[in-house]
């Protein structure tokens, strides 16, 4: 075979292979983006931003600890779809402000990319999460930290 | 000599570009001190082999060794003492010819940077043509600067392709010149070109090339006693009656031109006889002149002949 | 303007300061210094330079007339509260374009420029063979790079200085101070080496196989966002970690808590193999290939 075109093989040959194995395993949706990677990160970072709220809000102070942060996700609202992958997911983070008989349910819809991060509208209670802004001491308007919630899990 | 390896040899150079061949087992020999010529026609392979010669083109057969080493046995230092260059010189256009003399010998290294003055000055380009981008400058400048950047790299072999390409007649007696000079030093040159008479002004061996191979190649005086005789041109005052005092004799051949006046191969001295003759013949020579020296007409028999055969095969490949 | 033919030849006489040889490496390093200096007097690349420092002060200024914050990006609803946010949203949204466009500039005509002007001739005749002229304008087109991920990493990082120190929120939701925060902002910026200089790579391919600055500059740019198309598309994980946009985002595990780093090692992996695969295909398809027009 000429040179030249020897050459051109060279490079296009290993590229058609690894374009026909991604595409062979695109419809597989086997990935790392799990209910439970999501719902840990999310339970803790929510943990993380209440307690930024609470002291922004001059109320007494919460630790992450004490707030027993638990979420539960689900994607797509249904049980039949596959429960893994990118996409919206619902949310809801069960925490305890008032004692173990007292636990609140804040909702989330969750927008999981593929690379592992998520951002998650609030979706009531709407104390908590319903407003953009809080009013902290002296009447000081500030971004309402658990009301968007950026955070990312490692797919690795 | 044992010990003195020719300055270039090429042996069994091939080397094809998908269908076509471009050089076919080519042999070349260039003893140091020569000037040697590479001839041919456009197409010929010229601009491909002197190409090899510097690592341009890899070939695909045989071998080329400069100074007594190939290219794998010499490394990096391939081109030492080695300077010229292939087709028109190029240069990046945004630099003036200064800065790209200033880029080569960066990349030359040693002392280099320091010949670049001298170097515009002997090409013919100092001053404000030094200084100006190259984009502004014309073939015969382009030209100058490439043998400028060639002088950078203390040549002891300078190989030019076409170098009177461009240039204006003082600037190509400049060049000739230039070479002799060059060459009664001890530097070796090759130059190639489509035209016999330049050539034979300048070398003292010569190949011709054609269509990828050798025709022809040795020693100008040589090739000379094997060439056909040379053609003249000339007006008399009485041409049929030229014709007449030519027709016993068996070394001219004179015959009548479309342009008018006569054409004769002959010989310079068998030339002498034929108008000694003419005049007792009471033909007057009003004007006579050398159309085609004898390596010309060599150079044009071998050149032709090589395209008649090849449209004979071509004849009898047809079904 | 003659040729001093009673002056020649040239310098044969004076062998007494010869050169003595370098090796490849040395040879490589000449060749990086003089593509250095070219590239620097480059128009575009001067004005990439002065872009870099003028743009994140007007990214700031234009923020500042918003009252509205960018929410698609981390940290992008933090911009008012934080100056550390800054940096970090210019990062978040814009590196993955940004940065292939940088290198491609260079990169993406370092080698396809000699084509253009048929300057190969000239200088692979010259004292340098073809493996250090191909190593040393990949380095040079490195050094770029590189050059230009620390300059913006300088002037977006004081940019958002500037503009307030206050702690930021990071992306476990915990509050990070203004030292760690600083830290946090240049481990980020800098591990975005890895993949420029795997586009680097990428786009000195596309160089020396079209011999076409526009292929070499334009194809890359296609192809980052190709690969931004492609990483929306639900694949297992291996398929996401073999594009090359993906370690552009492993940052965002140094900013959660607790930090992860499985995604910045995997992502040197990758970058790796494609330094390596784009080199070592752009040395194959040079080392032999005829200069000039076949004649």
């Amino acid at each position: 075979m000429r040179r030249a075109a020897r050459g051109r093989l060279a490079i296009i040959a290993p590229l058609a292979a690894g374009a026909l194995a991604l595409l062979a395993t695109g419809c597989s949706s086997s990935s790392n983006l799990t209910p439970g990677r999501l719902q840990a990160s999310l339970g803790a970072t929510f943990a993380n931003l209440y307690v930024l709220q609470q002291s922004e809000m001059g109320n007494p102070p919460v630790t992450a600890v004490g707030l027993d942060s638990q979420a539960s996700c689900q994607k797509g609202g249904t049980l039949d779809v596959v429960q893994s992958g990118s996409g919206v997911w619902l949310c809801e983070i069960t925490y305890l402000v008032a004692g173990p008989g007292y636990p609140v349910i804040a909702k989330y819809n969750v927008n999981v990319q593929t690379d592992g991060c998520y951002a998650a509208d609030g979706d009531g209670p709407a104390s908590v999460n319903g407003s953009p802004t809080i009013t902290g001491p002296g009447y000081k308007q500030v971004v309402n930290p658990v009301y968007l919630i950026d955070g990312c899990f490692d797919t690795t | 000599m044992p010990g003195l390896a020719d300055a270039v040899e090429v042996r069994g150079v091939t080397k094809w570009f998908g269908d076509t061949t471009a050089l076919d087992r080519v042999d070349l020999t260039v003893a140091p001190g020569d000037v040697h010529g590479l001839l041919g026609p456009n197409g010929a392979g010229k601009t491909t082999l002197l190409s090899a010669m510097f690592g341009l083109v890899l070939p695909d057969e045989g071998t080329l060794r400069l100074f007594g080493r190939t290219r794998a046995q010499a490394g990096s230092a391939w081109l030492e003492g080695v300077g010229g260059f292939v087709e028109t010189p190029r240069f990046y256009p945004y630099l003036s010819g200064r800065k790209n003399l200033a880029v080569l010998a960066r990349l030359d290294g040693g002392d280099a940077t320091a010949l670049i003055d001298e170097a515009l000055e002997r090409a013919g380009l100092a001053g404000q043509a030094a200084r100006q981008k190259v984009r502004g400058y014309s073939l015969g400048m382009r030209q100058r600067l490439g043998l400028a950047a060639a002088m950078l790299r203390r040549p002891r072999l300078l190989i030019l392709d076409e170098p009177a390409n461009g240039m204006d007649p003082a600037g190509i007696r400049d060049l000739r010149a230039a070479l002799r000079r060059a060459a009664k030093e001890g530097v070796t040159v090759i130059l190639s070109s489509h035209d016999m008479a330049q050539v034979e002004e300048v070398c003292d061996s010569a190949t011709i090339l054609n269509r990828g191979r050798v025709l022809s190649a040795g020693r100008l005086d040589a090739l000379r006693a094997a060439a056909p005789d040379p053609v003249w041109r000339m007006r008399t005052s009485d041409d049929a009656m030229a014709l007449g005092v030519a027709a016993p004799m068996e070394k001219v051949k004179a015959a009548g031109h479309d342009d008018g006046g006569m054409t004769v191969h002959a010989a310079q001295d068998e030339m002498d006889r034929y108008v000694l003759s003419l005049a007792a013949a009471g033909v007057a020579v009003r004007g006579l002149d050398l159309d085609r020296t004898p390596l010309e007409t060599l150079f044009f028999q071998l050149t032709a002949g090589e395209s008649a055969e090849e449209g004979a095969q071509e004849q009898v490949a047809k079904p | 303007m003659s040729l001093a033919a009673d002056r020649w030849p040239a310098f044969v006489e004076r062998e007494a300061t010869a050169r003595k040889p370098v090796g490849p490496v040395g040879g490589t390093l000449v060749v990086w210094r003089v593509e250095l200096l070219k590239l620097a007097g480059k128009i575009l690349v001067r004005g990439m330079i002065v872009l870099s420092l003028i743009g994140p002060f007007m990214v700031v200024e234009f923020l500042n007339l918003q009252s509205a914050t960018p929410g698609d990006t981390p940290f992008g609803q933090w911009v008012h509260t934080s100056g550390f946010a800054i940096p970090m949203t210019i990062l978040g949204f814009g590196a993955q374009w940004i940065l292939p466009a940088i290198t491609g500039v260079v990169a993406g005509d370092i080698y396809s420029a000699d084509d253009h002007f048929g300057t190969w001739k000239t200088i692979l005749t010259r004292s340098r063979g073809r493996g250090e002229l191909f190593a040393g304008k990949f380095l040079a087109a490195a050094t770029f790079a590189v050059f230009m991920v620390l300059l913006l990493t300088a002037t977006d990082l004081f940019a958002g200085l500037a503009a307030g120190r206050e702690p930021v929120v990071g992306l476990g939701g915990q509050l990070v101070p203004a030292g760690h925060a600083t830290w946090l902002v240049v481990a980020s910026y800098l591990s975005d080496l890895p993949p420029i200089l795997g586009f680097t790579a990428l786009a000195v391919l596309l160089s020396v196989a079209s011999r076409n600055s526009v292929v070499g500059i334009g194809g890359t740019v296609v192809i980052a966002v190709l690969f931004q198309i492609v990483t929306l598309a639900s694949m297992p994980e291996w398929g996401q970690q073999v594009l090359l946009s993906t370690p552009f985002m492993a940052w965002h595990g140094f900013w959660t808590s607790p930090a992860f780093y499985g995604p910045f090692g995997w992502g040197l992996v990758t970058c790796t193999a494609w330094i390596a695969v784009c080199g070592l295909a752009g040395w194959l398809i040079f080392r032999r290939r005829t200069i000039g027009a076949a004649s």
